[in-house]
């Protein structure tokens, strides 16, 4: 929290910004919980995003472990809790913390940078204050200059990603790192992790991956059983919950989405398009694309974004059940499927995309640029390619961390859905 | 074969020529600056980029070049630096790359051009798009080589992570070229470009005696030769005959009356032919004093003595890391000490702190910069622009002005001390 007194003025402009933050926050969860067909089960997760964002309140853990707050998806969870810690991610999708970091960091950084050391400047996030350490994995420029800025205010470590993952080597790269982590992780939180705590800890990541797979096989299904807003939301308070309350939370979604398919309950209609987003991330509260898309008549079934189904979507596969064999299997969770454009070489990510589509069925894509996000551009041009062979359309939006751009981006999204339904047509 | 006045090279050739002749009509007399303006030239002409085949390209100057010579070949660099080159790339890279990086692009998937055939292109992730770049070369079927820059230099682990990456880039170098770095081979490749640093140092030196008599433009583009040039045995050669020019006139020059105004130019490095920063400032009035980019500490780490007592390789590959005053790193602390270093030097009245469109890094570092030079009450004006030339009236207009503060400045010291 703060230290130094504020000022009045000081003061004024804190209250303004908790305000500011918090409504528009509270705007973005009503539209959210507006649209039609939630499951009953979503409430949870719901609570959880209101919690932090609207009442910054927090995170309600049941417990004393120390907050670890991390970036990206490369930061393994099963380290963090088998050290005694509770991972949070901080990557932050809010407006108000954007305006406020837009003057501490270069015009041309990414929202998400600006959003992040809004918050952390302003000291009115608990779950940011809150933190003992930051994580931050070293994925692109702007991370990288975060984290020297962070130092500066916070207890910060640079976890430093290897460009490359293909050669063994690499991945002995990554394991030393993960072992280079271990005693800055125990050093904050006290405990070691030993073989006992590892093993518990994936075992428990393990069963949340578990229900996020079904979750995701419950995405396939056509028509839809639950909005693809929805499943975005899951998959964001998932970064502020305990890990065993988000798999029983999930479990019980799941068993809904079960009853749904079972009777046969939709939230789409058969003819809707069936579209995808991919590219920079999507985070709370700016979820103006997918509320966009399911607002304007499309269905949302899938997302390939580091904050919906790449986080989880991989278990950590543990043959060798020494330590270090527990080691290399979260090396190689981490970052062998790992989709994100840090690798130099990521063809992965187009094969990913075109079993995706296939899977879910998409019919056309919309791939997500944040201003200044220069790591995802770079692979639009290929994957429009790729694509394009496919005859799978695909469009490029470019946005930021404001409202300004909504009605462009609606009537981008519009003509696309128009687009694609015509394609329908055509074929029948 | 491409013909050279076809129109795809028109605008590149125009460029580097304009650049050339303005540097040969604005320098000193001297016999031995027409050497590296012909190293320029060789290296520049669509001619001679037709014939290049390089065993080794290197992308920037981020890599320990001892070990290309090492292995019995000669690095090739693509520094960027052309707006032709950036015109060729723009097809395959988004709006928001930096031209640094679509320059080395348009040079190297330029398929006139070919310098790849048989090269071994080395990489360094220095930056997001050298991270895509690398992609989109090897997509292209090139031969890639990237190298990891730890990006934390306090990070205990730091200089063991480099010394993997540098032993892997030199078994891929020695592969490549079918020979093997030994430790004599390095050694002597070590001695002979210490040789060429020292002389590059030395010739600093030389320009900062002569003050603005010898223009700042006219210093750089002989330094940015080194890069160019085919022949480090003959680039050192007529650099010592430059030097002792230079004593000569030393020796001989009258005190002038009237002082320019002195810059420190950083920030994104400025390479031939795209001179338009060093040309704008010279051309309002104002010096190029010194220069502080990434370039630069590599020539001094020539004279330090501190790696000694490690092996060859070590020492060499230690003093690239620790000399790198590139922004690839969360924080540069050698960044801020050269740059600490020439506000002791007393030497500078303001500093331009220049930015291409697209290097978000360098204005990362902006901030504790400007405090540093703003504690020694020098101002400093930061300007942003890419490779083009539509922009040079609006940032003349502005330039003029920083040099009318600077002057002002100048004019109040110098009556204070009276």
């Amino acid at each position: 929290m703060i230290n130094k007194k504020l000022t009045p003025s000081e003061e004024r402009q804190r209250q303004r910004f908790i305000e500011k933050s918090s409504r528009v926050s509270a705007k973005y969860l009503r539209r959210l919980t507006e649209l039609k067909g939630a499951p009953d089960t979503l409430k949870p997760f719901i609570d959880v995003l209101e919690n932090i964002y609207v009442n910054m309140d927090g995170p309600h853990f049941n417990t004393k472990k120390p907050l670890i707050g991390t970036y990206c998806v490369m930061v393994p969870q099963e380290l963090i809790y088998a050290a005694g810690g509770q991972p949070i991610k901080l990557c932050s999708g809010s407006y108000t913390a954007f305006s406020i970091g837009d003057d501490l960091v270069p015009r041309d950084a990414c929202p998400l940078i600006k959003a992040v050391m809004g918050y952390q400047t302003m000291c009115v996030m608990p779950i940011y204050d809150d933190c003992s350490m930051m994580i931050v994995p070293i994925t692109c420029d702007c991370k990288k200059k975060m984290a020297g800025m962070l130092k500066d205010l916070v207890n910060t470590y640079s976890f430093h990603i290897p460009t490359s993952k293909e050669d063994d080597t690499d991945l002995d790269q990554i394991v030393n790192e993960l072992y280079e982590l271990i005693p800055a992780l125990e050093s904050v939180t006290g405990q070691s992790i030993t073989h006992k705590s590892l093993s518990e800890s994936l075992d428990q990541v393990g069963f949340a991956q578990y229900q996020m797979t079904r979750f995701n096989e419950f995405k396939k299904n056509q028509p839809a059983l639950i909005k693809g807003t929805h499943a975005m939301a899951v998959m964001n308070a998932s970064s502020y919950m305990p890990i065993n309350d988000f798999s029983e939370k999930l479990y019980l979604l799941n068993q809904e989405l079960a009853k749904r398919k079972k009777s046969k309950v939709f939230v789409s209609q058969k003819k809707e398009p069936r579209l995808m987003v991919t590219g920079s991330p999507i985070i709370f509260p700016n979820i103006k694309i997918p509320l966009l898309i399911e607002e304007m008549g499309g269905s949302l079934v899938a997302d390939e974004t580091c904050m919906g189904e790449r986080s989880l979507y991989d278990p950590a596969v543990v043959v060798d059940q020494s330590f270090d064999g527990m080691m290399r299997a979260l090396a190689n969770r981490y970052t062998r499927p790992c989709t994100c454009p840090t690798f130099v070489n990521n063809d992965q990510r187009i094969f990913r995309i075109k079993q995706m589509i296939k899977d879910h069925q998409v019919e056309g894509v919309i791939y997500h640029v944040l201003r200044g996000c220069l790591v995802y551009d770079f692979e639009y041009q290929m994957l429009e390619e790729e694509l394009g062979k496919l005859n799978v359309p695909i469009i490029r939006v470019e946005s930021d961390y404001n409202e300004e751009d909504i009605e462009q981006l609606r009537i981008r999204i519009e003509a696309f859905i128009e687009l694609i339904k015509l394609k329908d047509l055509q074929k029948k | 074969m491409i013909q050279t006045d076809d129109k795809k090279f028109a605008s590149y050739q125009t460029e580097y020529l304009d650049t050339l002749k303005k540097l040969m009509q604005e320098s000193i007399a001297s016999n031995e600056l027409h050497y590296f303006y012909n190293v320029i030239y060789s290296y520049l002409k669509p001619e001679q980029m037709l014939n290049h085949k390089p065993e080794i390209i290197i992308m920037g100057t981020g890599i320990p070049e001892e070990l290309i010579y090492a292995a019995g070949s000669k690095p090739f660099y693509i520094l960027g630096g052309s707006q032709g080159a950036v015109n060729w790339s723009d097809d395959v890279v988004p709006r928001d790359t930096d031209p640094v990086s679509r320059s080395m692009l348009g040079f190297l998937l330029n398929e006139s051009f070919n310098l790849a055939e048989k090269a071994l292109i080395i990489c360094p992730i220095t930056c997001d798009s050298n991270r895509k770049m690398a992609w989109l070369l090897k997509s292209s079927g090139k031969n890639v080589v990237t190298v990891d820059i730890p990006p934390d230099k306090s990070d205990p682990l730091a200089g063991i992570k480099w010394t993997q990456e540098m032993k892997k880039l030199s078994k891929k170098i020695s592969d490549h070229t079918k020979k093997r770095i030994t430790k004599k081979s390095l050694m002597a490749a070590t001695k002979q470009i210490n040789k060429t640093r020292k002389l590059m140092a030395e010739f600093i030196s030389l320009c900062e005696e002569l003050g603005p008599t010898f223009k700042g433009s006219t210093r750089m583009a002989v330094l940015n030769a080194y890069y160019y040039s085919s022949d480090p045995r003959a680039y050192s050669m007529h650099l010592k005959n430059l030097n002792l020019e230079l004593i000569e006139k030393i020796r001989t020059q009258t005190t002038q009356s009237y002082v320019k105004p002195s810059v420190l130019l950083m920030g994104s490095p400025v390479f031939l032919p795209n001179y338009k920063i060093p040309f704008l400032v010279e051309d309002i009035g104002m010096h190029i004093e010194a220069t502080l980019d990434t370039t630069i500490q590599k020539i001094y780490s020539a004279s330090k003595k501190e790696h000694q007592d490690i092996d060859i390789f070590t020492a060499v590959i230690f003093s690239q890391l620790r000399y790198d005053c590139s922004t690839a790193y969360s924080k540069n602390e050698m960044l801020y000490q050269s740059a600490s270093w020439q506000i002791r030097k007393n030497k500078i009245n303001g500093v331009i702190f220049h930015v291409l469109k697209g290097q978000i890094e360098y204005d990362f570092e902006l901030e504790r910069l400007e405090k540093l030079f703003g504690e020694a009450s020098i101002p400093v004006f930061r300007l942003e622009t890419d490779y083009q030339y539509q922009d040079v009236e609006q940032l003349r207009i502005r330039m003029e002005a920083f040099m009318e503060m600077l002057t002002q400045n100048q004019y109040r010291t110098n009556k204070a001390a009276v």
